[in-house]
């Protein structure tokens, strides 16, 4: 019998027997929705991992160090580096309790909130920048003076998800991005621990759909970026050793640990020989995240492998029920000249078409899943290979399972076959 | 010709007793004949017709169809020769109940390589030779019993078998469509196909070319 033909008695007896057919297109179902849930997720995090690779440069390497550093050590240490490398310094984050201005730029009855506060370095600028700027950036000029200046994060506005293990309400809390959607922020004088800065730019955040690097928590306390120096200045003291955060990206990932022998030789000609700075390189990182996202899901792949067997088990069931209950028919079709390949492609392809309809189903299920249970359904993205592989899954499984049973009937006697009723 | 010939066909169903539903039998049957086959219950007639129809084994002695000895064939060898030389027409019918009559006529094809193209044209035109080209569309359960082993007479042509072996074709039906059933065998017979007819009926036999009687696997 040609495929068409298989398909058409296939999926009549189907249809014929919807409830026995639905107990296992169901199971399967199950089993692809858990397997799509998986691998939609895992395949997202895989396309970003490899984008967050792309856009923080390549030769990517950070360390940090509780030195303060200086000017002429960031100059000293550039020149060192292979040519073409860009070296930035940020500072640790300083929780600063904001002063007058904030209340002012606040309206009265929400909630104060202070700011995090970052020195950083005009080449801040060099990699893993996502940001739209409006006004302008940070510049040399402003760290040779110690500027008080300030370059506010501004979150773009998510599309609202529903909290489902919300504790607190944000809604009293105005954030920046509510703010700057109405009120005109550059330029505008704002007092930080009785110091005055002026706001020169805003950096607008992309969505998080298209924001590419790894770690791009929401904020809910505004962000501010302010000249390395000044916040040296204004934040750090003798008796406290404040961290710097030190990266390099040399453009090439060849040149990145020649990079990495010179950053630790300088900071121990700097600060002494007891310096071990820890280099972190960004490929190394990558190569953790994916490490953790594969760890991670091979509890739901589980999950969904036993699913899918169980969905195999209802397959097996039903495709002897369905023999046991056509034993006459095979004898009939056996007389009128149907091989045992025949018959067991018969039973096959009527399993597979189940697992199929099961795959499709399972699919609307996972997908379904995703919407409503990840935790960042912006960043979901539809890959054709998962399709494929949950629908691949379907047929294999649905193969396997029924092979037994198909077989089982290809090989009855047609005389004895024929004399059941 | 000879198309069929038997010697010393022996069955035994294995069992306490050792039923021998077939005991040396030996038998020919000419190319263009039209037999049947009359007997008590039990006595053997569907276990030849079973082995006629290459649809079961026998434990001893020989079969061989158009001149091939059919003993030693594999599965595989017996059912081509089951799809390309026997029709099998049943007592009830045998029909598949979710199949269209054109689509019951032509299941035989779809186990062959005839084209996709030719097998209903090929199917219409054998349910014209019955009689039920008005009723191509109705599934078995809407027909008649006459009219279901008609449908099964144009299945069992379908493939243009050398032989049909029809096992009671009458056994369910009327005075009225019996008779119509074993005009239509004749006029297939008279068309040179060789019919082998199992049958209770002294009437319908009388109908035929040769009636072999057989009593306990022997013939008489």
């Amino acid at each position: 019998m040609r495929l068409p033909d298989l398909m058409a008695t296939g999926w009549t007896e189907i249809w014929a027997h919807k409830m026995r057919s639905f107990l296992s297109f169901f199971a399967i179902a199950i089993g692809i929705a858990t397997f799509f849930y998986t691998l939609s997720i895992l395949s997202q995090k895989y396309s970003r991992l490899h984008d967050a690779a792309e856009i923080a440069g390549a030769g990517r390497l950070e360390t940090k160090t509780f030195h303060p550093l200086t000017l002429v050590q960031y100059k000293d240490l550039k020149m060192r580096l292979p040519e073409g490398s860009s070296l930035s310094f940020t500072t640790e984050a300083s929780w600063v309790q904001s002063g007058e201005g904030w209340n002012t730029l606040f309206h009265k009855g929400n909630q104060l909130v202070g700011s995090i506060v970052y020195g950083i370095l005009p080449s801040f600028k060099d990699a893993d920048f996502v940001y739209r700027l409006e006004g302008r950036f940070i510049n040399w000029q402003d760290v040779e003076n110690k500027s008080r200046v300030i370059v506010l994060v501004v979150f773009p506005h998510e599309k609202k998800k529903k909290e489902w293990h919300g504790w607190w309400e944000r809604e009293n809390v105005l954030t920046l991005e509510d703010y700057s959607a109405h009120h005109h922020l550059l330029q505008q004088q704002v007092v930080l621990n009785n110091q005055t800065f002026t706001v020169v730019g805003i950096l607008h955040l992309p969505t998080q759909d298209k924001d590419l690097r790894l770690e791009n928590k929401r904020e809910w306390i505004p962000t501010l970026y302010i000249p390395f120096t000044t916040w040296y200045d204004l934040y750090s003291n003798e008796n406290e050793n404040r961290q710097v955060s030190i990266r390099v990206v040399t453009g090439k990932e060849s040149t990145a640990r020649n990079a990495a022998g010179t950053l630790t030789s300088y900071l121990r000609s700097q600060f002494g020989p007891e310096e071990k700075p820890e280099i972190e390189f960004f490929r190394d990182k990558i190569e953790k995240h994916v490490k953790n996202a594969r760890k991670s899901l091979n509890n739901m792949l589980f999950m969904g492998i036993i699913a899918m067997i169980a969905g195999g088990i209802g397959i097996m069931n039903v495709t002897m029920a369905v023999i046991f209950s056509r034993t006459k028919e095979i004898g009939i079709r056996r007389a009128l000249g149907a091989s045992r390949k025949d018959i067991l492609f018969q039973f096959v392809v009527e399993a597979m078409l189940l697992g199929l309809c099961g795959a499709v189903a399972g699919m609307i299920l996972g997908y379904m899943a995703v919407l409503h249970l990840a935790e960042d359904t912006s960043q979901m993205t539809f890959s054709w290979w998962v399709v494929a592989l949950s629908v691949l899954i379907a047929l294999v499984t649905s193969f396997l399972f029924a092979l037994y049973p198909a077989w089982q009937a290809a090989k009855l006697k047609p005389v004895e076959a024929l004399k059941n009723e | 010709m000879v198309i069929a010939q038997c010697k010393n066909l022996i069955k035994i169903y294995p069992g306490a007793q050792n039923f021998r539903a077939l005991d040396e039998v030996s038998l020919s049957i000419e190319s263009g004949e039209f037999v049947s086959i009359m007997g008590p219950s039990g006595c053997g007639k569907s276990t030849l017709l079973n082995i006629l129809g290459l649809l079961d084994e026998p434990t001893g002695g020989e079969y061989l169809l158009n001149g091939m000895p059919t003993a030693k064939l594999n599965d595989v060898r017996r059912t081509k020769l089951r799809r390309h030389q026997i029709g099998f027409i049943f007592q009830s019918f045998n029909l598949m109940p979710r199949l269209s009559v054109l689509e019951n006529i032509a299941l035989p094809m779809r186990y062959t390589n005839v084209s996709r193209e030719e097998i209903l044209p090929r199917a219409r035109e054998l349910a014209a030779r019955v009689g039920l080209e008005k009723k191509l569309h109705s599934t078995p359960l809407q027909l008649s019993g006459g009219q279901c082993q008609r449908v099964a007479c144009a299945r069992s042509l379908a493939n243009k078998p050398s032989m049909i072996l029809a096992d009671e074709p009458t056994g369910n039906l009327d005075s009225k469509s019996s008779a119509d059933i074993l005009t239509l065998l004749k006029e297939l017979n008279d068309g040179g196909m060789t019919i082998i007819m199992v049958t209770h009926d002294l009437k319908i036999a009388a109908g035929t070319h040769r009636t072999i009687h057989m009593k306990d696997g022997k013939i008489v």
